[in-house]
């Protein structure tokens, strides 16, 4: 029964680290908290969701839903954040312009959608259930956690091995040193906030197919426990989302499954303080990541 | 005449006023050179206690809104402490978190806040009156507190804070002071909501409350204490103008947000003061030129 569990919560977690990688990657690389994340998460699921609803196979709505996601963030960086980082207003003015992005992009969805909870079509994916050693794994749970590890890959190793991903990498240590020795910034700016989106918007994917329940507001509860997971692998580390994304599905499950319910957010947001108090470069972030005062 | 107008838009008036204060509550956090948005989460606290000690302990309403009123101080004061040690980014999320975990506890705690349905049957006891008379002296208390020693410590430590400190600013302790005095009005406030509108409901004081009240704040500015008055009173108004306005007023939220932060960063109130003092600033020297000539 408990590993059941953990294994259920295995698969919510990998969804978590899908989403909260795209999110700490812009903030690591760009100092940019940006709040309108889970608001891609959810025109990734609107999106494959009409493109299904249009007659397109799933796999190709998820395409769509993906590559929106991307064009999606790369239009979100250059209206409302370039002004700002021009001024060195990162901080203050990018929570706040990503605050105005969310809110036109949850209403905008409203309207579309008529406030309408959504669903895709009956056996859009085919309902299918493994037995496994006593686990039951359905086929969607498998098909999930297998793009996620694929997706994750890819982008760790798009960053660590490939040139493109050097000169990214470049701008997160020193911006302006990078520039010096020919680095094009914008081209950088462009190239994270796509593959920020592109993970949102798969999460947003396959949260629309696993729990067949959408609706504008979906991203808000994602986008509250992404600080959790961000926060908890340390602010900037990729490797630490995806633990900490993990860890969250586990513990949030767990809770879920043995804890009264209704107290799953106080355990999950009071962890989410108790580290900033405790550990606030958390799991696998750097210590001198300057959060702390210089005092 | 004058009447007429006050009567049709009395409930409009009424929720400037609240929203004034909850704007005011987090003014002062942002002026001392925090960055934290927990105010929904005191005033949450400030209304539930208020509300349920009338409701279920029979407590007259003004020793209530005084109780709540010193609870969201003390627990603004205990945010502080370990707030103060973290820098901007770090300081919103975690009061973020501190609003969820309000949140999901009012939600949890069916005995005392009534869970998920909320809280009714709460006494009318506060009217337009109540609501102007605190507003104005949270104005004047808020306006001679800029105009003072702390005032002047508050804009040393949000424009450089190690600047602040070699001129002997205490920052932890001003910070302390701006908490408190934040988690005041936002518990006072809520109080008077909670006694204002009959019924509590817990995700009134959500995500979207505090993106509200922040926008009033960026919007009007964060310096001059006329800036959260007027940033409440423009984004409390405008959905009245006209009907598509109202449909569309989240989208018109996020669209004044985007603007304001991009093209006047100081908020309305405060551009305009700078504006005001250049041009006296260029008559005086006009005037200077003239004597001279």
């Amino acid at each position: 029964m408990i590993i059941q569990q953990l294994l259920n919560g295995l698969i919510v977690g990998g969804v978590y680290a899908l989403f909260a990688i795209g999110f700490t990657l812009v903030f690591g690389i760009h100092q940019i908290l940006n709040l309108a994340h889970g608001a891609v998460f959810m025109t990734g699921a609107f999106v494959a969701l009409y493109s299904v609803l249009a007659g397109l196979p799933l796999w190709l709505g998820f395409v769509l839903g993906v590559i929106g996601g991307g064009i999606l963030s790369v239009l979100i960086e250059f209206v409302a954040f370039r002004r700002l980082r021009k001024q060195g207003e990162e901080e203050f003015g990018a929570i706040i312009s990503a605050i105005g992005v969310n809110l036109i992009l949850i209403t905008v969805a409203q309207k579309i959608s008529g406030t309408q909870i959504m669903r895709f079509p009956f056996e859009t994916f085919p309902v299918v259930v493994y037995e496994f050693a006593g686990l039951r794994v359905s086929a969607l749970q498998l098909v999930m956690a297998v793009l996620a590890a694929l997706l994750v890959f890819s982008i760790t190793w798009y960053l660590s091995k490939t040139a493109a991903g050097r000169q990214v990498r470049a701008v997160a240590g020193n911006e302006r040193a990078a520039v010096l020795s020919g680095v094009n910034p914008n081209f950088v700016f462009f190239q994270t906030f796509f593959m920020s989106g592109a993970l949102a918007a798969a999460a947003g994917v396959m949260v629309g197919l696993a729990f067949n329940n959408i609706h504008f507001m979906m991203g808000e509860p994602y986008l509250l426990r992404g600080f959790v997971v961000i926060i908890l692998g340390g602010l900037g580390s990729i490797s630490g989302a995806l633990v900490a994304g993990l860890l969250l599905g586990m513990i949030q499950t767990l809770s879920v499954a043995y804890l009264p319910s209704g107290l799953t957010d106080t355990i999950i947001f009071s962890l989410l303080f108790l580290i900033l108090l405790v550990r606030p470069h958390g799991l696998l972030g750097r210590p001198e990541a300057g959060l702390m005062r210089g005092r | 005449m004058m009447i007429d107008f006050f009567i049709a838009y009395r409930p409009l008036i009424d929720l400037f006023l609240l929203h004034t204060g909850y704007a005011l509550g987090q003014y002062l956090v942002l002026r001392s050179g925090t960055f934290s948005i927990g105010s929904a989460g005191l005033t949450a606290i400030g209304a539930y206690t208020a509300a349920s000690l009338t409701v279920k302990l029979g407590l007259p309403v003004p020793l209530s809104i005084l109780v709540a009123t010193v609870a969201s101080v003390l627990i603004s004061m205990l945010l502080a402490w370990p707030l103060t040690r973290l820098r901007g980014v770090y300081q919103a999320i975690a009061t973020l978190a501190f609003v969820q975990v309000v949140l999901s506890l009012n939600i949890y705690a069916e005995g005392i806040t009534g869970g998920a349905m909320g809280l009714s049957g709460i006494p009318k006891a506060v009217g337009t009156w109540t609501l102007l008379i605190s507003v104005a002296v949270a104005i004047y208390l808020v306006a001679s507190l800029n105009n003072s020693r702390t005032g002047r410590a508050f804009d040393a430590i949000r424009q450089d804070e190690a600047v602040a400190v070699s001129l002997g600013v205490a920052i932890s302790r001003y910070q302390l002071l701006a908490f408190a005095l934040s988690g005041a009005l936002a518990g006072y406030f809520g109080a008077l909501e909670a006694f204002h509108v009959y019924s509590l409901e817990p995700n009134q004081f959500g995500f979207p409350f505090l993106v509200a009240v922040l926008s009033y704040v960026v919007l009007g500015g964060r310096h001059s204490v006329w800036g959260p008055v007027v940033g409440t009173a423009v984004l409390v108004a405008l959905p009245e103008l006209s009907r598509p306005l109202a449909d569309y007023r989240m989208l018109v939220y996020g669209l004044l947000l985007i603007l304001v932060i991009n093209f006047m960063p100081r908020g309305i109130v405060d551009t305009w003061i700078d504006f005001r003092k250049r041009r006296l600033r260029v008559q005086a020297a006009q005037v200077r030129e003239k004597e001279a000539a």
